[in-house]
């Protein structure tokens, strides 16, 4: 969705690569995962700063929360250590310029082959004639499994005998017309009526 | 492919899903020329691709709605209430295809449960007796594994975990199924391959859907015209209060009007109230067939929830069939458990991507990234159980906000019932239990995503002053109008909805076709 700026100067609000290096730090302090190296998260933030693009009301927030992030951190948000950084992240979690960055970075980090083959995630499967021949009964710790449904003694209680019920249960030899289908409140209350009076 | 001319008064259904297509095929299969308005475009096996947020940007319903009420949905997805279809084939392109049946007193909840607070409880006007044959159909339709000689699914990784987390919690009643997912050949449509993209459409053709089977049978019989990109605006009615068209966009967004005698809705249970509320007219104030108030209230979503637990030892739960293990032993009524109903626990699984996305909506730091890091150790279920309805439960329409259309959008209101809250709460608890029983090291308790059951807008009821349709799927108000989806269940037992939708549209089928032949409709 597009929401241009009404005064064009202010379109050329402009991200710097200053600013485009504090954003990589705010999605690897706020999605650590030391397996991953710089590139997802390059890529992530460079979405982020296509979208804004798009986007006066992200372009301002984003811009202002960048410039200004250093003002929480006490210097360069980018000194900052990745616990120091999380409590940076955690007081401006609930603002849109950090929400943006978050909502962004869930949708994007994550699809991607990049990160799929670090986190054992093998994309798709189809072309590959799926996992029947590939693995999807690999599981090695754990005993097989029975798959048939259960013909031991047992049967499925299907209403606990301690349920106190209505007599009628909608089984098998009751007409529908007898029962019970009013949506009002039932005897119950009525008989509480009498007794209180 | 039949051609129907637009002035030629015919059997119009909305929808071509679970009810809408079935519907379609039995009635065309019986002789009856029909035309099938689907909002969607005609995508093929083909046209689907293995990959989360592509499939559901070609899939999914997005046109915008929006939420209300205390449900988490309304933060986190405002405008995503549903995780639905629009497609010919509806959303069972997009099931998982777990198959069970809805037990005996599930179809008399008010009187098996008594009266419950704030629920609108109501017993169906029909009884499992009834229906039980149309199961049998139904399952034999769609290959139910584990029933009529089918064999069940294979043990997928996933399902290994999960079954023997059940086994030593004592569970008894655990399988592979049943699911309408071909674990062999049939019905001319090949055995799993276990990819994996089951939500994603099913490339392979091994899962059930209205697209595989019924659409391309009513095709054959020459009896079909199916319209795609036809978004319904309007059901139109006579002096007499008869059904007489229906109105709808074309492809170009132009204005259509086609003649009807008979007009069966299958929208789901988010657009079928809204089309009836549109639908409004000086002989229907409130909106098409509500006489009961009821239109659009008792808005259902089963109690649902995920745990995503993680072992030391690789899962690999993306292999294989998404869904693909059902434990039925919780599926009882118990009251002693703090709550009315019961719960179904089925395998689930979610590549990265979407993972990221629903495990645990706007989280982020360490807890959340230890999710994704542990995705090859991880084993996933989800919790599917009765809900009640609750008269404020309901879609209205939102006529602040327009669609691209200019037509006024949806707003569905929910608040969880506490009834549904204690059935989640119990429903982690076992999950944690489960799979603590097979070693594992954590888990997430992941709440319930965008809503892919949605039913009881338009409920089934003995009596016209409590509900929309009564025991066919016939309008108490309009005698030519039919329901045909999960809008009209009159609550929502455990059980996964689209079986029961199925086997409630043969019903219908036999129901409308028998009353044209003499004359009561």
């Amino acid at each position: 969705m597009a929401f241009p700026a009404k005064y064009p100067q202010m379109n050329a609000t402009e991200l710097t690569d200053e600013a485009r290096s504090v954003l990589i730090r705010v999605i690897r302090v706020a999605f650590p995962h030391p397996s991953f190296p710089d590139a997802p998260y390059e890529r992530t933030a460079d979405t982020i700063l296509r979208e804004a693009e798009n986007s006066t009301w992200f372009r301002v927030a984003l811009t202002q929360g960048l410039l200004t992030l250093g003002h929480l951190a006490g210097g360069d948000f980018r000194d900052l250590n990745d616990e120091d950084g999380t409590k940076v992240l955690r007081r401006i979690e609930t603002t849109e310029f950090f929400g943006f960055i978050r909502r962004t970075t869930v949708l994007n980090l994550y699809d991607n082959e990049d990160v799929w083959e670090i986190l054992g995630y093998e994309g798709p499967s189809f072309d590959k004639g799926g996992y029947i021949n590939r693995g999807f009964n690999d599981l090695d710790w754990l005993p097989e499994a029975r798959t048939e449904t259960y013909d031991g003694p047992e049967q499925l209680i299907e209403i606990a005998t301690n349920a106190s019920v209505a007599k009628i249960r909608g089984g098998e030899n009751t007409p529908a017309i007898e029962r019970d289908t009013s949506n009002q409140p039932g005897k119950r209350d009525a008989t509480m009526m009498e007794m209180t009076k | 492919m039949s051609n129907i001319e637009h002035d030629e008064a015919a059997i119009v259904i909305i929808g071509s899903g679970a009810g809408g297509g079935t519907l379609a095929y039995e009635l065309t299969a019986k002789g009856l020329p029909v035309v099938v308005l689907e909002a969607g475009p005609y995508l093929r096996n083909e046209d689907y691709v293995n990959d989360e947020w592509e499939a559901f940007n070609q899939m999914a319903w997005l046109d915008p709605r929006t939420t209300s009420g205390s449900w988490r949905i309304a933060r986190d997805f405002p405008n995503l209430p549903a995780w639905i279809v629009k497609a010919v084939g509806g959303t069972t392109t997009h099931w998982s295809g777990a198959t069970p049946r809805f037990k005996a007193h599930e179809f008399a909840a008010r009187s098996t449960y008594g009266r419950i607070d704030g629920a609108n409880l109501l017993d169906w006007p029909i009884t499992l007796v009834e229906l039980a044959p149309y199961y049998d159909k139904a399952e034999v339709a769609m290959g139910s594994t584990h029933v009529h000689g089918r064999k069940p699914l294979p043990a997928n990784n996933n399902y290994t975990v999960f079954a023997n987390g059940a086994e030593r919690l004592g569970y008894k009643f655990y399988s592979t199924g049943p699911y309408a997912t071909n674990a062999e050949e049939y019905d001319g449509r090949p055995a799993s391959i276990q990819d994996g993209f089951n939500f994603q459409g099913d490339k392979n053709k091994s899962k059930w859907s209205t697209l595989v089977r019924e659409i391309p049978r009513a095709e054959a019989t020459g009896l079909l015209d199916l319209r795609p990109e036809s978004h319904a605006v309007q059901i139109t009615h006579d002096a007499s209060g008869r059904a007489d068209a229906v109105l709808y966009l074309d492809k170009d967004g132009n204005l259509q009007r086609q003649a009807a005698r008979l007009v069966a809705v299958a929208a789901n249970s988010i657009e079928t109230p809204r089309l009836l509320l549109q639908s409004a007219s000086p002989m229907f104030p409130d909106g098409l067939a509500n006489s009961s108030g009821q239109v659009g209230r008792n808005y259902m979503r089963h109690t649902t929830g995920s745990l995503y637990a993680r072992f030391k030892d690789p899962v690999r739960m993306h292999r294989g069939e998404t869904m693909a293990g059902v434990i039925a032993d919780e599926s009882r009524h118990d009251p002693d458990r703090g709550f009315a109903g019961g719960y179904f626990l089925e395998t689930i699984s979610l590549g990265p991507a979407f993972l990221a996305s629903f495990s645990d909506p706007g989280a982020w730091g360490r807890g959340f990234t230890e999710i994704l890091e542990a995705y090859a150790n991880t084993a996933g279920l989800w919790i599917v159980g009765e809900d009640l309805p609750q008269e404020s439960n309901r879609v209205t329409l939102n006529t602040t906000l327009s669609d691209k259309n200019g037509l006024p959008v949806p707003n569905v209101h929910f608040d969880d019932h506490t009834n549904d809250i204690a059935m989640r709460e119990h429903g982690y608890a076992q999950a944690e239990l489960l799979y603590e029983a097979v070693g594992s090291v954590g888990a997430q308790r992941t709440p319930p995503y965008p809503s892919t059951h949605n039913m009881g807008t338009s409920r089934m009821s003995a009596r016209s002053e409590d509900g929309v349709v009564d025991k066919w799927g016939r309008a108490h108000d309009v005698p030519n109008l039919f329901i045909s989806d999960g809008s009209v269940f009159t609550t929502s037992a455990a059980a996964n909805p689209t079986l029961t939708i199925v086997a409630l549209a043969i019903r219908q089928a036999e129901y409308i076709a028998d009353q044209l032949k003499t004359g009561g409709i």
